[in-house]
């Protein structure tokens, strides 16, 4: 069809767009870690604990830092676009096989806050601006609003004195029960109560926003003319509020969400950091203080491309939900 | 809904396992043990790195020649026995029979001859300087390794152990880059465990050795060690009983007590011994106003040592005399007759002492200002900072603190010496010439290392007190050197010694016989075992 033709061809020219975007990502990111003081032999050397000048020379022609910035900059980029994104010295693996490894854990906590905070944040902002201003609204907005301030790293703390150690309910920490070892359906079953935790500390955040966002884009829809034409059509209440306003109150809520998806990767450290979930911001906030620049670099352009990628699925999502915008 | 307890589930599938073993050690048999592990290693090359946590698994995995008892005295190891000559250049040890690499492969003493020449001699941080006086290992039978020494050195048996000098098997490290070996994260030792795998941000699994040269040992069936990186989440987790040991600091101080008074739990400060750390507060003596004895002085008399255990520490330490930790005294190397800077009058000591010295008060009721570094490691180290702050106030120096990262506090300490006074902490190691030898001698003042001389303070005297102790073999005439090293450098004050640091380590009472040496959780957890 005409209108799938031309989602393709955007899809296509946005991405080739994103090319030189993400490559200057990383070329500033590069000289943005430079500036940091002290490199990955002196770290690695201050943890050996007493390395003679020697020593320290030889880690930083093997990690090739002795050489200047600007030819390990044209090195980087030049191997980066053959996606060869290095190896960390630090813990001994390529950066590619790190980054996989912690990958999926993070994917999984970021993908189940995003459905629990969305589904929860257009719910219960559908559910306050139903009837706007009587009790049931006062509540979740208060909710909603204690949820946003309170700081995230004492919510996962609360929540793990309440559900773990006081009633024993759900475990610690961590994304699977080591000592046990289980295997198949045993696995998921220990992963899933093992994710309860840090994905509810971290949704509760978000959804906070998309709640307020929601009921305000609702209040906004409703007093449109559309809703009075179809309210003197004879269309019911219910009908109105769930096939017509929610349809156009909901396009902010997924503009926000494609932004959070972004952040949702950096500022999962404190919550990955409170359950020790082996993800990408954990390991990312470590590699800053341990001057891994081939990791540190790597995750930055994960999550660029990440970024990018999301923002088109916003773009054409949007297209979806609203005919009037065209590709 | 039934309660979820992994541990005793666990103990329970095991111990059904254990029981269709008959003897009396099939009693002890079992178990999974998990330890907490902070922070996560960055390799398990011990031969490479001495970082803390290192140590605390590749101790599980490889042997030393030597083990120690409480009293400091050494005990066989993978050595069975042991014979100096009495010059002290020939030391003739007899290996014991029958040790196998996790890969099967034989134990000889040439495995021996190359972890210690071609390895720690060379690349280990402190193996130079341990290894100084030794020229070669005669191997004349695949069982006797033969040190040949260039000069009597009495600390050398100190340093064998399987933490300290891990044996490595040279069929796997011959001909390559040591550096670089794939071995360094995949470890195969002849220890009580194997390296199974490491899943990095989460845990790394060590299975029992079946055929481990100790008959019948180690008792548990697998060690795991786990990664949590938030501090009140460790402590969620050992009362929990989803970990079951923590040490070196991994429980944050003020839960120690708390979780100690639970039913379940146990503390103990054992174990740290032949570690011996001692907060400091160094100076930089090269630069002013620290290149001044009597201002040197007046700080150390003002810093209340029992105020910061109490207040900083919550109780646990003691208060350091001098360079030479007490852990020190079964062997006669303490003394506690120096000058005492531990005074209940310590900040009008030091005022009276500034104000003679002619450093008058100026604007602000300030006699000299100063930038104060912090250690870098912890929440400790700020309150202490923000301590030495306030009480350095009341002696009329106005303290700016300084926090930075790890990498960039090192680089300004030991490479730039660009700075005044830091805080820090210094393991005092088996031996003084390990590790105490190194903040004071003249020829440890080497830019770019770590961990050695940067307060630049030496003085002829007792550099040579310390190069006659490297080389002393009566323990009488050794400690009588280290007695008056000890007054000497007390007298100059290069560094304020406030306490002997004090380590706790947090376990679960079913853990039996877990600390049994002084190298606490850096032995090889051989003997362990869940009581059932």
């Amino acid at each position: 069809m005409r209108a799938g033709a031309g989602r393709a061809s955007y899809v296509l020219r946005r991405l080739l767009q994103a090319v030189p975007v993400i490559v200057a990502i990383i070329v500033l990111n590069f000289l943005l870690l430079h500036l940091a003081p002290g490199d990955a032999a002196q770290v690695l050397a201050g943890e050996a604990g007493s390395a003679s000048p020697e020593y320290m020379a030889q880690l930083r022609h093997r990690f090739g830092l002795d050489r200047p910035v600007a030819v390990q900059l044209l090195l980087y980029v030049k191997n980066m676009l053959t996606l060869d994104l290095g190896f960390s010295f630090r813990h001994n693996m390529p950066v590619v096989e790190l980054i996989a490894g912690r990958l999926g854990p993070t994917l999984l906590l970021m993908l189940t806050t995003l459905v629990l905070s969305v589904t929860a944040g257009i719910g219960l902002g559908l559910l306050a601006a139903a009837r706007a201003g009587n009790w049931r609204d006062t509540l979740i907005s208060i909710l909603a609003l204690v949820s946003y301030a309170t700081p995230l790293f004492w919510v996962g703390l609360m929540l793990i004195v309440v559900f773990s150690l006081k009633l024993d309910w759900l475990p610690t920490s961590g994304m699977e029960t080591v000592a046990a070892f289980h295997e198949g359906w045993a696995r998921v079953l220990d992963i899933a109560r093992h994710l309860v935790l840090p994905a509810l500390t971290l949704s509760l955040f978000y959804m906070a926003l998309y709640v307020r966002l929601m009921r305000a884009a609702m209040l906004e829809q409703a007093g449109m003319d559309y809703v009075t034409t179809a309210r003197a059509k004879g269309l019911g209440e219910s009908r109105i509020m769930l096939s017509h306003v929610l349809r156009n109150a909901v396009l902010p809520v997924v503009t926000m969400a494609g932004v959070q998806v972004g952040s949702l990767l950096g500022g999962s450290v404190v919550v990955e950091s409170v359950f020790a979930w082996p993800g990408l911001g954990l390991l990312a906030f470590q590699s800053l203080f341990a001057r891994d620049f081939n990791l540190l670099l790597g995750i930055f352009f994960m999550s660029a491309c990440l970024v990018v990628a999301v923002n088109l699925a916003v773009d054409v999502v949007y297209t979806l939900l609203d005919p009037r915008i065209h590709a | 809904m039934r309660i979820y307890r992994p541990v005793t589930m666990c103990f329970a599938a095991l111990l059904a396992l254990a029981l269709s073993v008959d003897d009396a050690a099939a009693q002890k048999r079992g178990g999974t043990l998990v330890m907490l592990v902070q922070p996560e290693p960055p390799t398990l090359a011990s031969y490479l790195s001495t970082s803390g946590p290192i140590g605390q698994v590749t101790s599980k995995i490889y042997d030393g020649l030597l083990e120690y008892d409480f009293g400091l005295k050494p005990i066989p190891g993978l050595a069975e026995s042991w014979k100096a000559s009495p010059d002290g250049k020939t030391i003739t040890f007899t290996l014991q029979k029958g040790v196998k690499f996790h890969d099967g492969k034989p134990f000889t003493s040439a495995d021996v001859k190359f972890s210690i020449l071609e390895v720690l001699k060379k690349l280990h941080p402190r193996g130079p300087a341990t290894f100084r006086e030794l020229i070669d290992i005669d191997t004349p039978g695949a069982h006797t390794a033969v040190f040949k020494l260039s000069g009597p050195a009495p600390y050398l048996l100190m340093a064998l152990s399987g933490y300290e000098s891990p044996m490595l098997p040279k069929h796997l490290f011959e001909g390559t880059d040591i550096k670089a070996s794939k071995y360094a994260n995949a470890p195969v030792g002849t220890g009580p465990f194997k390296f199974v795998e490491w899943q990095r941000g989460q845990f790394m699994r060590l299975d029992r050795n079946p055929d481990y040269w100790k008959k019948d040992r180690p008792y548990l069936d697998r060690i795991v060690a786990r990664f949590i990186a938030d501090s009140a989440t460790r402590t969620a987790a050992m009362e929990k009983g989803e970990v079951h040991v923590g040490g070196f600091a991994a429980i944050p101080w003020p839960d120690v007590k708390t979780l100690g008074k639970l039913p379940t739990i146990e503390t103990t400060t054992k174990g740290y011994e032949m570690s011996s750390p001692i907060v400091e507060l160094d100076f930089n003596t090269r630069r002013a106003p620290f290149d001044n004895l009597k201002i040197r002085q007046a700080v150390s008399y003002a810093i209340n040592r029992k105020a910061v255990i109490e207040n900083v520490w919550f109780g646990w330490g003691k208060p350091a005399t001098g360079p030479i930790s007490s852990n020190f005294a079964p062997v006669g190397f303490y003394t506690a007759e120096v000058r005492n800077y531990n005074v209940p009058d310590g900040v009008a000591t030091a005022n009276k002492m500034l104000d003679e010295a002619g450093f008058k008060r100026g604007a602000g009721n300030t006699r000299f200002e100063i930038v104060h570094d912090l250690t870098p490691y912890g929440e400790e180290w700020q309150r202490y900072g923000e301590y030495v702050q306030q009480v350095l106030a009341e002696i009329g120096i106005k303290v700016t603190l300084r926090y930075e990262d790890v990498a960039t506090w090192l680089k300004r300490l030991y490479t730039d010496y660009d700075f005044q006074l830091t805080s820090n902490w210094i393991q005092g190691l088996a031996d003084p010439v390990i590790g105490v030898h190194r903040l004071y001698h003249s020829k440890q003042i080497r830019p770019g290392t770590v961990f050695v001389n940067e307060s630049g303070w030496s003085s002829p005297r007792t550099d040579q007190l310390m190069d006659q102790a490297s080389v002393e073999l009566d323990p009488k005439k050794r400690a009588a050197l280290y007695q008056e090293f000890q007054k000497l450098v007390v007298e100059a004050a290069p560094i304020v010694w406030v306490h002997e640091l004090q380590f706790v380590t947090v376990y679960n009472k079913q853990l039996k016989d877990l600390i049994v040496s002084p190298l606490g959780l850096y032995a090889s957890f051989d003997r362990v075992y869940v009581d059932k």
